[in-house]
This record gives structure tokens, sequence and C-alpha cells, in this order.
């Protein structure tokens, strides 16, 4: 190797260590990341144009002699503040590094001067060519090595006496060339670690936040349907009643409700709305209110879902529905006058022969049609006789395979627990509907109600 | 989830395969209203590649239903599978929607209405 660059070379290097940690501190200005951002005001590019002039200077300063000319980093301040903040910055930058080192005279000066404040603007204009974007880091050292290039070629240009300036520049390119670039390269990887690291942090708060936005609405919606389900069971004579609601993550809209009319009767509802979230919660509150005002007064079980259902379609846009199981039980007569919106039919197993009913009649979801029709079905209920009430929650849990509960296994379950008390009965499908999902995502909200005929009391 | 749609004269046809659940049922909504926004007013959708739909689903169905209908068009089903045929019988959906077997049939259908005035 060639003696006389070498040394050179390596004190250069040598700077660049400095520089290094110029450049970590640079990047590390709120300015600097104003820029990154692409935030452009007048107050930070005078700022980066201040702070890559400094540095310009810094390496006229700290360059080293080689065969009577100064090789140095001069170039390296503007053309990463170019390359970053534009042409403002770059060539505010090349204006201070070539104005000192005009100061510093030489028969290179003037074109030295130029050559600084050209690379610094050439660099700004890529920057506005690249759509006011950093050219990343093999962009950077190539441009730096090309515009490096170019300051030697205005030196040969413009430096007079001719002969002198090719001995300067043969000695002074290698290492002006190489140590510029090697220069860039260290500021461009903290560049774009740093845009890297912005864009990763932003993605994270937009993360974070939707996060929080989606747990605060899956809280809001379980505080509205949990407050809107019965506390308590009511005590009935000669019946037992118990019922369970588990809210999957994404809260659906199901609900049970307990309704005595003044006639002594008690109006039994579930009934589960079409959708998820804060939406079919309140569409939940709407329904309940709207099936417990219709209860009011003395109606019949289809009466209540052919008022309910004109209440709520008038209120039902986007079609939102609700499916509505309501029954009506006369304790003394031991009877349930039932209507079914559309729900899932409930089962009705005889406690002595085990034979099994669905209870369903001809009906349509709540908040389809203004006027439906809402059929009436009545059964008689007898010591043992258990009414199993659902929603599909309970069917459409889903196992590990894909399959579903089903009603197939809903039914044999309650046929082979048919002889516990209703809230033994309750705890005991709503544990296995639980147990045949475990590990799965609970999908929809799992509601049961059981009723079932006790000692005529 | 997959969704093709094409079109048979001025008939959209649909045709979502798999499970119409709440997620899935998002996108069809969003193709559905789409068409409709375009000036579709008579589609067909074909579930016969449908083997599960939930409450959802049937919520975008008549959704689209509604809105087609408002409009004068209508929204006619074909090739429903046993369980989704049960799941709109049990909300009683099918007194609602017209539902053919095939979907040839439920396009012959606006065409016999195209023909006759309303």
């Amino acid at each position: 190797m060639d003696p006389i660059v070498s040394p050179p070379l390596l004190l250069l290097i040598e700077k660049i260590c400095v520089i290094v940690v110029a450049a970590y501190l640079i990047t590390r200005t709120e300015s600097f990341t104003e820029l990154i951002e692409g935030r452009l005001t007048r107050k930070n590019q005078a700022a980066m144009a201040l702070i890559f002039g400094a540095f310009s200077i810094f390496g006229t300063v700290s360059g080293v002699e080689v065969a009577g000319v100064v090789a140095n980093v001069r170039d390296l301040g503007p053309v990463m503040g170019g390359l970053v903040g534009g042409p403002v910055v770059g060539l505010g930058a090349g204006l201070i590094g070539g104005g000192y080192r005009l100061l510093q005279g030489g028969f290179t000066g003037p074109a030295c001067s130029l050559a600084t404040v050209l690379v610094g603007s050439l660099a700004g204009l890529v920057y506005l060519a690249n759509r006011r974007r950093f050219v990343g880091v093999g962009g950077a050292v190539v441009l730096t090595a090309l515009f490096e290039a170019l300051h030697m070629l205005t030196v040969l240009l413009l430096a007079e006496p001719r002969p002198e300036a090719v001995t300067v520049v043969r000695a002074a390119a290698a290492p002006m060339i190489v140590s510029n670039a090697v220069g860039a390269l260290i500021f461009a990887l903290m560049t774009t670690n740093l845009i890297r690291e912005r864009e990763t942090a932003k993605e994270r708060d937009e993360y974070l936040i939707e996060l929080e936005r989606r747990r605060l609405e899956l809280e809001i919606a379980r505080k509205i349907q949990e407050s809107f389900l019965p506390e308590t069971v009511p005590a009935l004579r000669g019946f037992e009643v118990a019922a369970i609601s588990r809210p999957a993550e994404e809260v659906g809209g199901d609900f049970y409700d307990f309704v005595p009319t003044p006639g002594g009767r008690m109006g039994i509802a579930i009934a589960d709305v079409s959708g998820k979230g804060v939406p079919a919660a309140l569409f939940m509150v709407l329904s309940r209110a709207m099936v417990r005002a219709s209860a009011s007064g003395e109606p019949t079980a289809g009466e209540v879902a052919r008022r309910a259902n004109e209440l709520i379609s008038a209120d039902a846009n986007s079609g939102m529905f609700v499916t509505l199981f309501f029954a009506l039980l006369d304790e003394e007569a031991r009877t349930l006058r039932y209507v079914n919106a559309g729900h899932n039919p409930p089962l009705l197993l005889r406690g002595g022969t085990g034979e099994v009913a669905l209870l369903r009649t001809r009906g349509i979801a709540m908040g389809v049609l203004e006027e439906a029709e809402m059929e009436e079905g009545e059964v008689e209920l007898s010591e043992g006789d258990v009414v199993v009430l659902y929603t599909d929650g309970v069917t459409e849990a889903t196992d590990a395979a894909g399959e579903q509960f089903g009603v197939e296994r809903l039914l044999l379950l309650a046929k082979e627990h048919r002889s516990l008390p209703a809230a033994a009965l309750v705890e005991e499908i709503a544990g296995a509907v639980l147990a045949f999902s475990e590990g799965e995502p609970q999908f929809d909200d799992i509601t049961l109600v059981v009723l079932k005929g006790g000692r005529r009391g | 989830m997959m969704l093709s749609n094409r079109s048979s004269g001025d008939v959209e046809i649909l045709s979502p395969g798999g499970r119409l659940d709440a997620r899935s049922s998002e996108e069809i909504r969003v193709r559905m209203e789409g068409l409709i926004d375009g000036g579709c007013r008579k589609m067909v959708a074909n579930l016969s590649g449908v083997d599960y739909i939930s409450s959802s689903g049937l919520r975008v169905m008549l959704a689209s239903l509604k809105r087609l209908r408002k409009e004068g068009g209508d929204l006619l089903l074909a090739g429903l599978q046993p369980y989704v045929r049960e799941t709109f019988e049990i909300a009683g959906f099918t007194q609602l929607f017209e539902i053919y077997d095939r979907e040839e049939e439920a396009v012959e259908e606006f065409g016999r209405r195209g023909r006759t005035p309303r």
C-alpha cells in the first residue's frame, strides 16, 4: 500500500470514531427526529443546518494533512443534513462548512468551499427527489462516495495551478472518498435505526390504544349485559327454576328474565340478540325492556311477543333482530303457554317416560317484520318434567376438532340428569358445555334456564 | 372464507363458502352493500358451500334483503345445506326469504319476474 496514503486513512478512521459519538448525539435531538418524521419547520431546519454546519467545521479542523492538502470529512455534515432534512439544511450546512474552509485559505480553498456547498445542496435535492424520505443506508453510502468524487473533480477543474491540484487530488481522493463513505455508513445506520424505532413505537402505540379501546368496549358490553340479568330466580309454588349465563369474551346479547304478571302467572323469557359487543348489549337492554313492558296487564304469551315485536321492529335497523322464547307459567293450573319467536326450541323432558318434545311454534325473530304472526303453544307440566331453555351458544360451543356440542348431546345430558334439582341440572349442563369446548375460545354467550315441575304446592 | 361473485345478466350471484360466522359475515356484508350501492337490485346468495351460519350471518342476509326489497329488488337464496336451512327455519326466516334448491332456479325466478309487470 502507498505509505503516504495509509497513515492518513487510519487517522481519518480514528476521527470517524469521534464522528460516531457526534452522529449519535445528533440523531437523538428533537429536531432530527422531527426531520425524520417529515415535519420540517423553519426552526428545526435552521437548528439542523447549524448543527451539521458545525459538524462540517469539525470535519475541516480534524482533517489530516496529505501532501499539503487537508483530507477530511467536511462534506459529511452537509451531505447527511441534505439527505435527512432537504435542501435548506444541506445548503445551510454547506455554506457554514464551506465558508469556514474559505477562511482557511490555500490554493484549493475556493474549489473546496464551493464543492462543500454543492454537495450539500445536491443531497437536499436527492431528498426531494426521493419524495422527502431518507434514501437508506446503501443510497447514502453510494451517494456520499459519488459526491466526494464530484468534490475532487471540482478541485481538478477550478484549483490553480493545475499540476499541483492533480497531485493533491491523487493523494487525497482515496482517503476522502473512503472516510466520507464510512462516515455516511455510520450516520445512515443510526438514522435508519431511528426511523425503524419510531415506526415500531408508533405501531405499538396504535396497537395498544386499539387494544385498550376494545378492552373497554368489551368491559362496557359485559357490564351492560350483567346489570340487566336478574340477580335471583323467583320462588315458585310447585316448580323450581334455575338459570345461568356466561358471557363470551366478545359479549353477545343473550338474556333471560322472569316477569311476574299481576294475575299471578310468571313470565319466563330467554332471548338472543344477533351481533356482538356494545351494539348487541344495547339492543338486548331495549328488547328486554320491550318484553317487560309488553307483559304488563294480563296478556297472553302471543300478545306479549306481538307487542314486543312491534316495539322492537320500530327501532331495529341494519338487520338487528332478537330471537325470543316467552312462556307464561300458571302455577295453579300447572300449564306453560308459550310463544317461540325464532328461538332455539326449548326441550321438554317428561320425568316419567323420558319422552322429549321441542317447544316450537310458528313464529319469527323479533325486529324482522313489524306485523308478525306469533302462534302460541301450551303444555302441561307434571312432577319431574323438565324444560331446558337455551341459546345457541350452548349447542354451537365447539371443541378442538371443530365439532359442535349440538342439540343431541344436550338432550342426552338433560335426559340422563333429569332427576337432579333444577339448580344442579343447570350447573351440570353448563359444566359439560364448558368441558366440551375446553381450551377453545368461547364465541358466544352461553345461557341456560331450567324449569322443573315439583310436587304440587 | 371464500367468497366468489359473478353475474348472470342483471342478477348478481354470491357464493360464500365455509362458515358464515361473525368474522366472515362482515366480509359478505361489505360485498353485498357494495353491490347494492352500485345499483344491483337482483341478488342470489348461493349458500351450497356454507356449512354453518351464525346469527351474524342471518343478520347480514336480513339487512341485504330489507334494503333490496325497499329498493324494489330482492335477495333469493339457493342451495341451503340441512344445517343452514334449519338455522333459517328456527329463526322463522323461511317465512321471509324465498329459498330455492338450485341457483339456476333462483336466477330463472328473477327472469320470470322481469317479464311480468309488478
